[in-house]
């Protein structure tokens, strides 16, 4: 109980200094189904960059820019590094980056090769990546840093929900 | 020191540390590095470093990995070790039965590392307090040691002291250089020279020697149009680079860090053996190639996999007449070690075997030989190190 009134504490603390307090939901096994369930039948953009990953950090706000124009992008945003990274450091660079309430996952398995192979068995890991995903279910890869315009155009293919 | 020790054999068991940060890291949740090094010593014992956290650790082994001796501690002070994918730290046997220890650090957030390098005289009881391999403090990675056939020890690594002037001068320099220094004496690392501008930055080098005095590396270079294809450099004598040799025209352009570099093999004959990763336009997955020489040109890549089974981290060993060749791929339930064998020079090869698989996270399978035969040796998270025989049939 005093444990619980603690976490609440700290929660509360870390919200006040303006950091997201939830951090990037955990991606282990099972989770690219569960996403994929989840988002089934919505337009969804999911995007795999990483800590590690220069033209990654050098992209982020790209995208961050494309969230605060577009409405309709459901963006799902997937730290894909292959060793698990501090969940502060990841919190703080989406932050930075406009990202801070977007969908965010983070890789918490170094079984690297498992979790690409859920996603995409041909997937080397190479990073940035983008994966557009329609109401279908049929996705677009967009492998290294994504062309935006391409986004756009795929935004604007996909039918609108009647208001 | 009791304690330490007891964590520190526990940990060898196989277990991950999460729990023992001390200082030296950033945090608690920062990667660590995985892995296990080996080398053999004249006397068939096995000689494994590790990096524990933050700190580096030797031990042996006079029963093919059975047992291992207590972990001697090489570096005093906790250290930022450096956990990329594809950064190692290692060991090398000298032909007095000395020890060479190399390991990389980082000093940044922005992935800058420093390479060190430590000594052991006693047989492993003790080792020198780590020294930089080099005097620039600008950046050093994927460092790797030596011997060559005359027992001087050799280092080369990434490094990326050129990028400052390049910048002053209004010049971009994509990538890293490829640096080396030459043992002098037994105490130090002589001035360091650099072999070639503007390679990969972020990808292990492989090391062979083609004779006294003759480094050989291979190393993913990049290529005009920012293509990160493989390329190998032997040295006509210890201070002259040879020409860059591309291995294969796989064209991955890519203006990114795939960290996942090559192995090569030198044979008896003066053949060349490389295998490697690619994600390119012309090819993907994990291929291998000969050369009949240093100035041969490369066969046709052959693959060793399937794109579509995450295949990766190949390794190549000439050992007498026989080379090895071993890579990672995963079936969809676990990580297996393949292997294949080679009796005449690289042209046919044996079915590929799997020789070992684990259903957790796993260092990259690396191959090791001793006066008899060639091991597999691997770390891996629910099995910890194993050292596996490897059935050398025609």
């Amino acid at each position: 109980m005093r444990l619980a009134i603690l976490l609440a504490l700290l929660l509360g603390l870390a919200s006040l200094t303006g950091a997201e307090a939830a951090g990037p939901l955990a991606f282990e096994r099972g989770s690219w189904a569960k996403l994929r369930a989840e988002h089934a039948g919505q337009p969804t953009v999911v995007h795999f960059w990483g800590l590690t990953c220069g033209p990654c950090l050098v992209e982020l706000p790209q995208w961050g820019k494309l969230q605060a124009e577009r409405s309709d992008l459901r963006l799902v945003l997937i730290a894909a590094d292959p060793l698990p990274q501090e969940p502060e450091r990841v919190v703080a660079t989406l932050t930075q980056a406009g990202l801070g309430d977007s969908e965010s996952f983070s890789f918490t398995d170094s079984f690297y090769e498992r979790l690409r192979y859920e996603i995409d068995p041909t997937w080397a890991g190479e990073l940035p990546r983008t994966v557009m995903i329609d109401s279908d279910g049929k996705a677009t890869v967009l492998p290294g840093v994504a062309d935006l315009a391409q986004v756009r155009a795929w935004l604007d293919a996909q039918p609108k929900p009647h208001p | 020191m009791r304690k330490l020790l007891l964590c520190l054999a526990a940990l060898l068991a196989g277990g991950t540390a999460a729990a023992q940060h001390q200082h030296g890291k950033p945090g608690a949740g920062a990667p660590e590095p995985f892995t296990a090094t080996p080398a053999f010593g004249a006397d068939d014992t096995l000689w494994l470093v590790r990096p524990m956290v933050d700190r580096i650790v030797v031990t042996h082994s006079r029963d093919l990995g059975k047992t291992f001796s207590q972990p001697v501690v090489v570096t005093p002070e906790p250290m930022n070790l450096d956990w990329g994918p594809d950064a190692r730290a290692r060991i090398a046997v000298d032909d007095k039965g000395g020890l060479v220890v190399t390991f990389g650090t980082f000093q940044d957030k922005n992935f800058n590392g420093r390479a060190y390098f430590a000594r052991s005289t006693d047989n492993g009881a003790s080792f020198t307090r780590p020294r930089p391999i080099t005097a620039d403090t600008t950046s050093q990675r994927f460092e790797v040691a030596g011997v060559d056939p005359s027992g001087r020890v050799f280092a080369a690594w990434l490094d990326k002291r050129n990028i400052a002037s390049a910048r002053a001068a209004g010049r971009a320099y994509p990538g890293a250089a490829l640096a080396y220094a030459w043992e002098d004496g037994e105490a130090d690392f002589g001035n360091t020279a650099i072999a070639l501008d503007n390679t990969c930055e972020c990808c292990r080098i492989g090391l062979a020697f083609a004779g006294a005095g003759r480094p050989a590396l291979v190393f993913r270079n990049i290529f005009p149009g920012s293509v990160r294809d493989h390329a190998v450099i032997t040295f006509q004598d210890e201070k002259t680079p040879g020409q860059v040799r591309r291995v294969s025209v796989d064209d991955w352009k890519i203006e990114a860090c795939p960290h996942h570099g090559p192995s090569l093999a030198i044979a008896p004959d003066g053949s060349y053996h490389v295998a490697w990763f690619t994600d390119g336009a012309a090819r993907k997955g994990v291929f291998y190639a000969r050369a009949d020489s240093a100035d041969a040109p490369f066969s046709v890549p052959r693959a060793l996999s399937k794109p579509d089974r995450q295949p990766g981290r190949p390794y190549l060993l000439a050992s007498g007449a026989a080379l090895h060749l071993v890579w990672k791929e995963f079936d969809g339930t676990k990580a297996v070690v393949r292997w294949q064998v080679s009796h005449d020079s690289g042209r046919q090869w044996t079915d590929a075997r799997t020789v070992a698989d684990t259903e957790d996270a796993s260092d990259h399978p690396i191959l090791v030989a001793d006066r008899q035969r060639v091991y597999l040796s691997w770390l891996t998270k629910i099995e910890g190190y194993r050292l596996i025989a490897l059935e050398d049939q025609p």
